[in-house]
């Protein structure tokens, strides 16, 4: 039996916990690539209208598995390690990307809660059945996937110590805006619109050709969002929320970039309400937010980008001259 | 303090006659219109839905008149609407209105203490007991029961009307009766009278017009300006619908019955198995009665850019593929213009009529040429 992995959406997130999950189950894993036009154009068709790019992304992904795989996985994604949800058309998947028959060749659409273990393994071990291997195969690769998930989880919850190996605390960080060579950005968004770099146009190569230099902040702290959350009225429940509004105030607060850059696909539900609450905490810093959708003219984006880094060079210039 | 919320359908009208009966001053809202609309659109983020931007002019109009506090319903997600409440107070603050925020939030997010001290929060200002308080609430309820009756009522009959739209002037007038009742036994006095002014119309009982069921999201449901007075539209084409989400609705499910969401959690539905936050699996619960009950058209409505009814949707496409449900999904934003729904609409009754006659030219009920 054959297995196909779509390679979007939360897949490069949680890529390390994937691939050793299968790898352990010793079974035929297809994995469907980098996105690509195929991929894109088989999304359009087959996906309703309405849904965003990373949805019409995923389920290109899908088409083309389908083709050639007996299963494919599609998780049902209910809430993520820390128990926060994502968007509801994630807890959706399986009914978006599957018309009429094709859900009974889905795997792993059974609710997932990734922050409740017991739970977990029981979905997985029921919906592993289907895959015919052995119990004891997919226990162990449960077991070794857990592993993995709990690196990730130790990486989050770390003191002071971590943050070097979370990528926050690079070289440039201590100094001065006038003082660096190039403009700093927080490059901010979903994951999957960052990571996939078809979706956005190869971003992060036009601005190293602008000379921006880029920080993700990849893997995120917990102590620093708890600090930033505070002040609001209700905890917010979508993990990309509380990510990017945590990452933008902790970054914004240590002072070492110079503008933000929040990568969005159209008519994204949830950024609609990221967007305007960072906006609310960030006066008058320099955002630029860039919508992606399947237009595939770069025209408009470059042009986006040139002005914002023009923007930044000069009141980096004004900085440094007039203060 | 005076109390404000955001306009949803007739909630003006029920949160009036409660609040008036416990003795709470309340301020309500402008009624939902294109201007207001417009206005609403200017101060919110550009994607968000359509509610939230009505609802920015109904808080700021509130805010002119003197309002001070907000009492919002919010969810835990995975749906914006639990979202709304912070968005909300941020927009606002940034136009000048500092409100005080009362979020009446859900059970699992906030604990049942601190939603009991939230609602006390809400009657502090009234001077009656807690047994006037509950008695007054029960009384507010059987008003929504009881219109909401008559709505339904409405909707199934008018097309049998012998003076067209005679049901749906007596539904207007009954409205227009209750906005201005004096309190709440005058309220339903009002809804008995138009009642039997329903009952006693002379109906045509040979017609056989189109039944339709009309589902989606919740806002769109229950406020008459967020669906292009959708039910005015259908009444005039001369349809016979049902539509089961309203404000009676949503009390039954979340307040009275607090394990509403779990029960519907149970409900087995092959299409959509689990609730994906907001009111997604209800819509496609409602949908498949369709066959059971020989429904001969769905509507589906809900605002642009709503999550959990683009699941919906990608559902009922699938069905419509399969299994020929007749469905039109009707999308609203924050266009003025209504002679595009209109004329879609009118396509949709159109088409289900013609496809109606060819099943009875088919199947040899009629013959085709002469109509005999």
């Amino acid at each position: 039996m054959r297995i196909g992995i779509p390679e979007a959406l939360l897949f490069q997130r949680y890529e390390p916990i994937i691939r050793t999950f299968f790898n352990n189950l010793e079974v035929d894993v297809v994995y469907s690539g980098p996105s690509n036009q195929d991929i894109l154009e088989r999304g359009i068709k087959n996906c309703v209208d309405e849904a965003c790019l990373p949805m019409k992304l995923f389920q290109g992904h899908v088409s083309k598995l389908e083709e050639e795989c007996d299963k494919v996985v599609v998780p049902r994604l209910m809430k993520c390690e820390f128990g926060d949800s994502i968007c509801p058309k994630f807890s959706g998947l399986p009914e978006l990307v599957g018309k009429g028959n094709s859900q009974g060749r889905f795997i792993f659409s059974d609710p997932l809660y990734l922050n409740d273990r017991a739970k977990l393994e029981k979905t997985v071990v029921k919906q592993g059945k289907q895959l015919e291997v052995p119990k004891e195969n997919l226990i162990r690769a449960f077991r070794a996937a857990e592993a993995a998930m709990n690196i990730r989880k130790a990486v989050y919850r770390a003191e002071a110590d971590f943050a070097g190996a979370a990528g926050m605390g690079e070289s440039e960080e201590t100094k001065k805006p006038g003082e660096r060579k190039g403009s700093r950005v927080a490059l901010l968004g979903h994951p999957y619109n960052i990571s996939d770099s078809f979706a956005n146009r190869n971003l992060i190569n036009k601005l190293k050709r602008l000379g921006i230099e880029v920080v993700t902040g990849e893997d995120p702290l917990e102590k620093d969002f708890s600090m930033q959350l505070t002040g609001l009225m209700k905890a917010p429940y979508w993990m990309f929320y509380r990510e990017n509004f945590g990452k933008a105030g902790a970054l914004l607060e240590s002072g070492s970039i110079d503008g933000i850059l929040y990568v969005s696909s159209f008519c994204c539900g949830t950024d609609s309400v990221i967007i305007e609450m960072i906006k609310s905490r960030i006066d008058d810093f320099p955002m630029l937010v860039l919508k992606i959708d399947e237009h595939t003219a770069e025209a408009g984006i470059d042009t986006r980008l040139e002005a914002f880094s023009e923007l930044l060079e000069r009141r980096r210039y004004h900085e440094a001259h007039l203060s | 303090m005076k109390l404000t919320f955001p306009r949803i359908g007739d909630s003006h009208i029920y949160g009036r006659l409660l609040f008036q009966e416990i003795g709470i001053d309340i301020v309500i809202p402008a009624p939902n219109s294109t201007e207001g609309l417009e206005r609403g659109s200017a101060k919110a983020p550009e994607d968000i839905c359509l509610p939230f931007k009505i609802m920015i002019d109904n808080l700021l109009s509130a805010w002119e008149q003197g309002a001070d506090t907000v009492v919002m319903p919010a969810t835990m997600g995975p749906c914006r609407l639990g979202e709304y409440g912070e968005l909300l107070a941020v927009v606002l603050r940034k136009q000048g209105c500092d409100y005080r925020w009362i979020l009446l939030d859900a059970l699992s997010a906030v604990g049942s203490k601190e939603l009991l001290h939230r609602l006390g929060q809400v009657v502090e200002g009234s001077p009656c007991r807690k047994r006037q308080i509950l008695s007054a609430l029960s009384e507010t309820y059987s008003i929504i029961k009881n219109f909401e009756k008559l709505e339904a009522e409405v909707r199934m009959l008018s097309p049998y009307d012998c003076r067209r739209g005679a049901s749906k002037s007596i539904l207007r007038n009954c409205r227009r009766g209750l906005e201005k009742a004096s309190d709440i036994s005058n309220a339903l006095e009002i809804i008995r009278e138009s009642r039997r002014e329903l009952e006693e119309l002379d109906r045509d009982k040979e017609r056989d017009p189109l039944r339709f069921l009309v589902t989606g999201e919740i806002y769109t449901q229950i406020d008459a300006f967020g669906n292009h007075h959708v039910e005015d539209i259908l009444m005039d084409l001369g349809v016979s619908f049902e539509k089961s989400i309203s404000i009676g609705w949503w009390i039954r499910n979340t307040i009275l019955n607090p394990f509403g969401g779990m029960l519907s959690e149970a409900k087995k539905n092959p299409l959509m198995p689990h609730r994906i936050g907001g009111y997604a699996k209800e819509t496609v619960n409602e949908a498949l009665r369709w066959k059971k009950e020989g429904f001969d058209g769905i509507i589906q409505m809900f605002p642009v850019g709503c999550m959990p009814e683009i699941v919906a949707k990608s559902v009922f496409d699938g069905l419509a593929k399969d299994e020929g449900l007749p469905v039109l999904t009707i999308v609203f934003d924050e266009m003025g213009g209504e002679a595009g729904y209109l004329t879609r609409i009118e396509a949709f009754v159109d088409m289900l009529y013609r496809k109606r006659e060819m099943n009875d030219v088919l199947s040899g009920n009629r013959c085709g040429v002469c109509k005999h």
